[in-house]
């Protein structure tokens, strides 16, 4: 329980601040202190899953839970070891340590990982630098620059790139071998404006979001054709079946184990049954790719992650079914199975605080994109909690033109370069970074970078603007109570 | 005809917003990325053909909103102004026209004013007029919101109004709707703020608002582009699999020819692809009074935006 106030007391601090336009005397309240995730029960390290997980329903998929639980928290290191298959490129090696906050499986956390990743060894100093924008109590980041560039190093706007450009590399790890790589040129990119960053988004309830149907995102849609607010919305659509896709920063993954298996290629460079190559940069792929001496590190061939065709016996069957799938079919299952987080009647504010919050919250506007409930889910046949349940999400699962203030010029699937997934608010509470690129701990920041030009978000941030001081109190306290 | 040959023929102005829809604009070669600019799009506005005036293209200047398009020209006070511009219109047909507001931000109490429209080819909604688009409003206002003045038509400018009044309880906030129709579409003033005095006095002024003389246009036809009117069409050739909606304004001539084309959301390849098909299709011309005249219709082509379900109130 420290670690919440001491994060709580650092961000009370920074969000008294005063900010220009909305903010006077209001103030975002920090990271609400108290049970993680609003579960009691519930540890950093021991997220909850849904009741009916949490009771074994069906038989055996508590065990998938558990084991995917502890896959998600391994330490992946190169070759020779228990788990292999890290790099040659990384952002960092294991899924909890960037999806931390409150809780494994959340979003980033106070203290950022990855600028321990060199001091740690899990990058060599010999042959990596930390990016400057990499800093101990930001955010933790994935770095992505939007254009390739000229031979003189500029960016070429005219030939988009948006792919992820992994922070460190595998040069100079003793597991590594004879693999001589160099990091981006991250100061360049910087000085020519040509980087965006992304932060983890959490995945409590993220199996509820997955079981929605598209036709009910389609008649909630429908439902905010006269919002009277300026606001669109359209979908972004799987690329294979046209369905609606719904993870990711602009909705641009269709489901958790694509989200899973692209972040393990992606992230922590582990080829798998979905991402089956090494991932050169999107710049080295475009002229000769990684080197021989860089591929096939672990010696084990590809992919690295695989389903375990052999297993050893084990009287609890269960637990030895769950030793069979791969690593990214486990990282499904546990982020699938995550409870959503839950909402605090009374912390911060007081009830009536956080109850006049939510009518305000929903009057002005804020609502029609951050719908804060999708009814109901189809019937789950993986576990009952999955089915025929209301995902309290605040999300229409729409991506939204955001204009000028938050565009990343990154287009991913359908979505452009301003265009963003209305992100899911439910555990916002005990969120410390938000926004896309984890630009801000204070939510006026973030309620203010809604308006500019181009966005869908103008009218109501201006609605916001032009509540009393109170009533934006009472908005922000409701929304730290999720 | 080829896309690159119809675009010889544009204006430098068309010509841009096309070729500004292949996903690049606005920064210098070789220097920094600008702050503040979206040079990567997705789903976009473009418009091919014959250089008429857009829907979006509407401005402020001169202490009044004017959209040539709309035939619209609508007075504002001096110190009121647009902070920001509105998003491009969406795959629904959803337009933000003006946002106008006071230029001192002390002066929100005086409310704000939106300007919007709604393609009706497009809507979401099942509606086909003003009324019956404001009544949906109605119909899906959230808890909270109490309807002060349930929807009434009246007369503006010689030109038929529909107004909506709601309140928004626990914000206090008032919000008024007066929609009318122009060239199937649903123009919205909606007009919000605290005080309910000065929202009326801000309502009041719309009597100023200049309207169009709709005999100036195309006539506009909801589903002209039907079997029973086509003599010749050639579906596109799309280069890429996509599942967006696409809907597309067009103005075909009295020869019964496509001479305009407007994507209102479109990836570049797709306004190729179209563009291209369309220069081939040939329509019976629209006739009014026997005699062949222009007219505008619709056409949605990629995924349909939504399928025929409820829609919960």
């Amino acid at each position: 329980m420290k670690k919440p106030i001491e994060i709580a007391s650092v961000l009370l601090f920074s969000a008294a601040l005063a900010l220009p336009g909305t903010a006077l005397s209001q103030t975002d309240p920090g990271v609400r202190p108290g049970a993680i995730n609003g579960q009691a029960g519930a540890t950093q390290s021991d997220p909850l899953p849904l009741p009916s997980v949490g009771s074994n329903s069906p038989t055996g998929v508590l065990e998938f839970f558990d084991n995917g639980l502890g896959r998600f928290q391994e330490q992946e290191v190169v070759s020779g070891g228990a788990n292999n298959g890290l790099g040659p490129r990384f952002n960092f090696n294991s899924c909890s340590g960037c999806h931390a906050q409150p809780a494994v499986g959340g979003s980033g956390s106070a203290n950022n990982p990855q600028f321990q990743v060199i001091s740690q060894g899990i990058a060599s100093g010999s042959t990596n630098t930390l990016p400057s924008f990499i800093t101990a109590h930001g955010p933790t980041r994935e770095a992505r620059f939007p254009f390739f560039t000229n031979a003189n190093g500029t960016p070429n706007t005219n030939a988009p790139n948006g792919g992820v450009e992994d922070l460190f590399t595998v040069s100079g790890r003793s597991d590594a071998g004879a693999c001589n790589l160099q990091q981006p040129n991250f100061q360049q990119a910087q000085q020519n404006n040509n980087i965006i960053f992304r932060i983890p988004t959490p995945t409590f309830g993220s199996g509820l979001i997955e079981n929605i149907d598209d036709s009910t995102l389609l008649a909630n849609q429908a439902a905010q054709a006269g919002n009277n607010l300026g606001i669109g919305g359209a979908f972004n659509r799987n690329g294979n079946d046209g369905t609606i896709a719904r993870f990711g920063w602009k909705a641009q993954n269709k489901s958790l184990l694509l989200f899973a298996g692209e972040a393990y290629n992606v992230e922590m460079g582990i080829t798998n049954e979905l991402f089956g190559q090494e991932r050169p940069l999107p710049e080295e792929e475009q002229h000769a790719g990684l080197p021989a001496s860089c591929l096939n590190l672990s010696g084990h061939g590809y992919p690295e992650d695989a389903t375990n065709f052999t297993v050893a016996s084990n009287s609890d069957q269960a637990a030895q079914n769950a030793q069979v799938p791969a690593d990214i079919v486990l990282f499904a299952e546990f982020m699938r199975l995550l409870a959503p987080p839950v909402q605090s009647t009374s912390t911060p504010g007081g009830a009536q605080s956080i109850s006049n919050g939510f009518a305000l919250f929903k009057e002005i506007g804020c609502s029609t994109c951050h719908t804060p409930a999708i009814r109901s889910t189809q019937p789950s046949n993986i576990t009952a909690s999955l089915g025929n349940s209301t995902a309290r999400a605040f999300s229409d699962f729409e991506i939204h033109h955001m204009g000028t203030k938050l565009a990343d010029n990154v287009s991913q699937g359908g979505a452009g370069g301003d265009q963003f997934r209305s992100a899911p608010l439910w555990g916002l509470g005990q969120r410390i970074f938000f926004l896309h690129d984890g630009r801000t701990t204070n939510l006026l920041v973030a309620i203010e970078d809604h308006s500019s030009n181009g966005s869908e978000a103008t009218q109501v941030e201006e609605n916001f603007d032009s509540l009393s001081s109170g009533q934006r109190q009472d908005i922000l306290n409701f929304l730290r109570s999720l | 005809m080829h896309v690159i040959s119809q675009l010889a023929r544009l204006s430098p102005v068309l010509a841009s917003c096309m070729l500004l829809s292949a996903m690049v604009h606005g920064a210098p070669a070789g220097g920094p990325i600008p702050a503040g600019v979206i040079l990567v799009k997705g789903a976009w506005p473009s418009a091919t053909g014959s250089p008429l005036p857009l829907p979006e293209d509407g401005s402020i200047a001169n202490n009044a909103y004017d959209s040539a398009y709309f035939g619209l020209a609508y007075p504002i006070s001096r110190d009121w102004t647009q902070r920001y511009e509105g998003p491009p219109p969406s795959d629904s047909g959803y337009y933000v026209l003006a946002q106008i507001e006071p230029s001192n931000p002390s002066g929100t109490s005086r409310g704000r004013v939106l300007i919007a429209a709604q393609d009706m080819f497009f809507t979401l909604a099942p509606a086909s007029n003003a009324l019956e688009l404001v009544n949906y409003y109605k119909d899906h206002l959230g808890d909270g919101y109490r309807v002060e003045g349930s929807p009434t038509t009246l007369s503006i400018a010689n030109h038929d109004f529909v107004r909506l009044d709601y309140l928004s309880s626990a914000a206090g906030l008032h919000w008024h709707v007066l929609a009318t129709e122009i060239r199937c579409h649903v123009v919205q003033f909606v007009f919000t703020g605290h005080s309910a005095e000065a929202m009326e006095r801000l309502i009041q002024n719309i009597n100023a608002v200049t309207l169009p003389d709709e005999t100036r246009y195309p006539v506009c036809v909801k589903n002209y582009a039907t079997a029973e009117n086509l003599i010749e069409r050639d579906d596109p050739v799309f280069t890429e699999l996509r599942f967006n909606p696409v809907p597309v304004r067009i103005v075909i001539d009295r020869e019964g020819k496509v001479k305009h084309v407007h994507f209102l959301s479109a990836f570049p390849e797709q306004a190729r692809s179209i563009s291209d098909a369309l220069s081939r299709w040939r329509f019976k011309p629209y006739q009014s009074n026997g005699e062949p005249v222009e007219v505008e219709t619709g056409l949605m082509f990629g995924r349909l935006p939504r399928p025929n379900i409820s829609t919960p109130h």
